[in-house]
């Protein structure tokens, strides 16, 4: 579990996070959501202990971080941002390396490196220098560090950043059966990454906590209006006239016109109204023929959009 | 702390860095050799190697400035930093390393003495060199502390070697200025072990200083923590 308690980093009067706070349980994974420089990975960096907070308090696993930094450490593996590694050593020593220092037995150590090559499928670089290696490989041996020593929490700033669309699910499905049994933190730019990985999200803007739910919740938050996409060829230009004839229907606007003539529109119906039956209907009566018709789904990407733009208008109101 | 040492040796004999540093020693001791001992003849050992052990204030640079300056500039301290390691472990780790590869170099250039001998015909002044190797140990202890601090201050290894080559250096000039600075020099302090015995005073002056810039570090180090 981690706890974090009122935490305020203040890099000598730029406030990078301002007064977070928030919970997380064993066993979750948790996606980190924010605008470049919106404070996260100095949150990050706070939890692992790589730097201390200007005031709060973190626990990890019940120790506190700047108190019991020893044990709470042990409890966590961090993959930074900018995958940072010993050029000079081999995959295979670098992992060995960081399995000492987060004191693995010689005895198991051997067996431990093994498994975590195998883990992230770095086997047939093991043996040539870092140096060497193009960068989904560094990503690799980098998340290769922090899994070592099987600590229960793992941090991971950016995990899938350079790597291809196949190394990208192999290390999704890694995170996910990782989350089975640690708690996982991981920050991302890609949102669809974490609305299929992550049960809880955290988004957090200019230092602020900004939302914290499940990725559903977030989406249902905007999914207010009720939103159509219709692409139709419409030769005698008759869409207007009829929409407005529709009683549920409250706003009409045209998108794209398609390279083949058809065009796109977006309807917006009135609320707990599906009116695509009558739609389909009053459109095949009047020439007008349907090539698409869909539900227009709130992703967490308008969620995240949304809510940050209200965050920063807020902000603004609150400067006047 | 011992996967540290182990780690930070390796990589001195990974990189050109630590052959580089055993390299010009010892070329520059066969050099003095050369001229102190061979041409002339002469089977004293500990002046030798009084000589060769100044030459660290140029070179023990080499093996500090990038102790904690490379690790600062690679994004790797942020490894270190986040292991369950101390602060304490990590620069004891590191001290202990670079002391390791001067260990490797005054046992490579006992050589030197070995060849003294066989001239001399046995062993000669055996107090004198026994007391001249822990002087140097004692000095490069001092040296690598003071540069690692340095190496501590910067995430540029170049300025934090230059900046060590050029503060070791103004300690040789220290005493000139005036006789307090002279227990704060260290190779005002070295000079003693040449004479074939242990001077006390100036042993605890040279551990002084090694401790003192270790804390430093220390102190720095966690200082950084709280302002990044």
């Amino acid at each position: 579990m981690i706890k974090v308690e009122k935490v305020t980093k203040d890099y000598g009067g730029h406030v990078a996070v301002n007064d977070i706070s928030f919970e997380i349980k064993d066993g979750e994974i948790v996606g980190f959501l924010g605008p470049n420089g919106a404070g996260k990975t100095s949150t990050m960096n706070m939890i692992t202990g790589f730097i201390e907070a200007t005031s709060g308090k973190i626990e990890v696993n019940g120790y506190d971080i700047s108190k019991k930094s020893k044990k709470a450490k042990r409890e966590i593996g961090y993959m930074p941002e900018t995958t940072p590694l010993y050029n000079e050593l081999t995959p295979k020593e670098f992992i060995n390396y960081m399995a000492e220092l987060k004191g693995v037995g010689k005895k198991e150590r051997k067996e431990e490196v093994e498994r975590i090559l195998k883990a992230v499928n770095i086997e047939d670089v093991q043996n040539k220098l870092i140096r060497n290696l193009s960068r989904g490989y560094r990503q690799r041996v980098s998340l290769a560090g922090a899994l070592v020593g099987n600590p229960k929490v793992l941090i991971l700033d950016e995990p899938t950043v350079g790597l291809d669309p196949k190394q990208v699910i192999q290390i999704r499905n890694l995170i996910k059966s990782l989350g089975k049994d640690h708690t996982v933190i991981l920050s991302s730019h890609i949102l669809s990454e974490i609305s299929q990985i992550c049960e809880k999200v955290i988004i957090i803007n200019k230092g602020n906590l900004v939302a914290i739910d499940t990725p559903e919740n977030l989406e249902n938050k905007v999914k207010s209006e009720n939103v159509l996409l219709v692409t139709v060829e419409d030769p005698d230009e008759k869409i207007e006239e009829i929409v407005k004839t529709m009683n549920n229907v409250k706003t009409l606007k045209q998108i794209k016109e398609l390279p083949d003539g058809t065009k796109e529109y977006s309807i917006v119906a009135k609320e707990n109204k599906d009116i695509r039956k009558e739609i389909f209907e009053v459109f095949a009566k009047n020439g007008i023929t349907i090539f698409e018709l869909k539900k227009s789904e709130a992703t967490l990407e308008e969620a995240f959009i949304s809510l940050i733009d209200k965050q920063n208008e807020n902000k603004k109101g609150g400067d006047k | 702390m011992w996967a540290i040492i182990k780690k930070e040796v390796k990589t001195y004999f990974l990189s050109p860095l630590g052959y580089v540093f055993i390299g010009a020693f010892l070329f520059v001791s066969s050099i003095f050799f050369y001229l102190f001992s061979h041409s002339i003849g002469s089977v004293e050992f500990a002046n030798l190697f009084f000589y060769t052990a100044e030459l660290l204030t140029f070179t023990i640079a080499l093996l500090t400035m990038g102790m904690f300056a490379g690790e600062r500039k690679n994004g790797t301290e942020v490894l270190l930093f986040t292991s369950s390691r101390s602060i304490t472990s990590i620069v004891i780790g590191k001290f202990i390393a670079a002391l390791v590869v001067i260990a490797i170099t005054e046992i490579i250039s006992l050589i030197y003495y070995v060849i003294i001998c066989c001239f001399a015909g046995g062993l000669t002044n055996v107090p004198e060199t026994i007391a001249v190797l822990i002087g140097t140990i004692l000095l490069a202890m001092s040296y690598i502390s003071f540069g690692g601090f340095i190496s501590s201050l910067t995430d540029n290894q170049i300025i934090a070697g230059i900046l060590t080559i050029i503060l070791l250096l103004a300690t040789w000039f220290l005493p000139n200025i005036s006789p307090v600075f002279m227990m704060l020099a260290p190779t005002t302090l070295f000079e003693r072990f040449t004479t074939g015995v242990i001077p006390v005073a100036d042993t605890i002056g040279l551990l002084s200083q090694t401790l003192l810039f270790t804390l430093l570090t220390i102190t720095v180090l966690q200082r950084k923590k709280n302002l990044k």
